[in-house]
């Protein structure tokens, strides 16, 4: 395998404050890989400043090969990452198609966008339903899976995913890691941060621990007691 | 009395065509941007302002000074969007609205630099008398305001909801962030927004100053508010009610002033408008979810 993504030593700060404080970590090509932590340690952050949303202030960030710190959204979308935000942040005045025809937007290939509508709808049959619905009216699981969707349409070579499983119920977290296993069986490369220690470690290949705006441990799933990894990524090691 | 009501109610709706459209151009810049531009209604002064320099000089046509005010208000609007918002883009609102606001104090000293006099004749768009129909009278202008609002509004609506260019226009006014995250340029949309917004209120304007027959520098404060002051009424940022809220605020000016006077009518509409916001703070129009 080799990285798809390379993070190194990335600063990124709103006013003085640094969020990150210089953080390096890889994302294998085809893999899950899981970035863990408490609130406030800086993973949203992470996923904002790769997506060029956040500039940051120093580091490197090398998404197949090319530098792409930076960067504007846009760019960032037309090579290939896309970002299912924090909360889902659905479009709630447009209707579901409208919706994933905006995860489009970058394409300018109109018959081939519509038959990936047709696909999402396929894969996400709840979608289908409520097509021509305002994405407003749905529920919070029904929002996460057009999220989700939404960030597919632009066909990424890979999916950053900010905690999918914020607020929802059990059993929706469960159709939601499914997903995650499926997507990630058909070849997708994602990059999932998580609350939800537990689900996340039954996904990963991979996983850091974030605390403070550092990288504080790397390894694979079962290389780190899970009580461990569950008891750090809630309340960080400084306070243990 | 039921003829006075319904003429009333005529005459209500002529001028509120007018807010509407001037609500809808406002309306859009506060959907994209969430800022308030004080010199939307002096962008939209300065385009009747060089239309009527052109008329005073040259004694241009009509169709020639329609152009004109509508290019020098896009012009004016573009300039006010590079100067006040493109460079607070991501920081106060406030420092938006004050230098939109410095914006407003220079495009009228320009305009009463070039053209002094207090008040200039505009020409009119139709120069016979009042058509009657039955018991009503509708002058010939009332009528093109009515039929040029119609079709702005179907035009804008055929352009949001039907182009590449509407569908990000409406996903920045939906959730900007997410709008970012899919890949659309905000700047490049903010731009163009400006300009339709712009080309939206000179139509309005072109067309009062047209059946008013002048033009003064009092133009722009007069669109700033009446614009303002029908989106508001409508629901802040949402279209359908700009053109809700300009309607419902010409037909209140209309009636005001039948029931209680010329002199009065502004008071009164602008109690009754006190009123309705303070009974339905949110607007007339309120289907616009939020999702945090």
């Amino acid at each position: 395998m080799s990285a798809l993504l390379e993070v190194k030593d990335v600063v990124t700060a709103y006013g003085k404050i640094e969020a990150l404080k210089g953080v390096s970590l890889e994302v294998q090509q085809g893999s899950i890989t899981c970035l863990l932590g408490p609130n406030g340690a800086g993973k949203t952050t992470l996923l904002m400043t790769t997506a060029g949303v956040l500039k940051p202030k120093a580091g490197s960030i090398r998404f197949g090969g090319n530098e792409i710190a930076g960067a504007a959204p846009r760019a960032i979308v037309a090579r290939g990452i896309a970002l299912v935000p924090e909360n889902r942040l659905v479009f709630p005045n447009m209707t579901v198609v409208e919706n994933l025809n905006a995860g489009g937007y970058p394409r300018n290939d109109k018959a081939e966008i519509a038959a990936d509508v047709d696909r999402m709808m396929t894969r996400f049959p709840v979608l289908k339903e409520r097509a021509m619905q305002d994405a407003g009216t749905l529920s919070g699981g029904e929002q996460q899976m057009l999220s989700v969707a939404r960030a597919l349409m632009s066909r990424p070579k890979l999916l950053l995913m900010d905690e999918p499983s914020l607020g929802l119920a059990p059993l929706i977290v469960e159709e939601i890691f499914r997903i995650i296993r499926e997507l990630h069986k058909d070849g997708a490369t994602i990059f999932l941060v998580e609350q939800n220690a537990h689900m996340a470690l039954t996904v990963a290949n991979h996983f850091y621990l974030i605390e403070q705006g550092k990288v504080t441990f790397s390894g694979d799933p079962g290389s780190l007691a899970e009580d461990e990894v569950i008891r750090r990524a809630y309340l960080g090691s400084a306070r243990a | 009395m039921l003829v006075d009501l319904i003429q009333n109610t005529l005459d209500g709706l002529t001028i509120g065509a007018a807010y509407a459209l001037l609500a809808l151009g406002f309306t859009l810049i506060f959907g994209v941007l969430r800022r308030i531009n004080l010199s939307y209604g002096p962008a939209i002064m300065l385009g009747c302002y060089a239309a009527t320099w052109f008329h005073v000089q040259f004694q241009a046509g009509l169709l020639a000074l329609a152009a004109i005010t509508l290019a020098a208000t896009v012009l004016a609007g573009a300039y006010v969007e590079r100067l006040c918002f493109a460079p607070h883009r991501d920081r106060s609102a406030i420092a938006a609205m004050v230098a939109s606001f410095a914006i407003w104090m220079q495009l009228e000293e320009l305009a009463t630099l070039v053209l002094p006099n207090h008040l200039y004749a505009f020409p009119a768009l139709y120069e016979g008398g009042p058509l009657g129909f039955g018991p009503f009278t509708l002058r010939a202008d009332a009528l093109v305001m009515l039929a040029v609002t119609a079709v702005a509004c179907i035009a804008l609506q055929r352009l949001l909801y039907r182009s590449r260019f509407g569908l990000a226009v409406r996903a920045v006014i939906d959730q900007p962030v997410a709008a970012r995250l899919v890949g659309i340029n905000l700047p490049w949309v903010f731009v163009r927004v400006f300009a339709l917004a712009s080309a939206i209120g000179a139509m309005a304007g072109y067309l009062i100053v047209a059946s008013a027959e002048q033009v003064t520098p009092m133009l722009g404060m007069w669109s700033t508010l009446k614009g303002m002051l029908a989106m508001m009424l409508g629901g802040l940022g949402s279209l359908p009610g700009a053109i809700v809220g300009g309607l419902a605020l010409g037909l209140i000016e209309a009636h005001s002033q039948w029931f209680f006077g010329p002199q009065v009518r502004d008071l009164t509409a602008y109690f009754l408008l006190f009123l309705l916001l303070a009974l339905r703070p949110s607007g007339l129009w309120t289907t616009t979810r939020s999702v945090s």
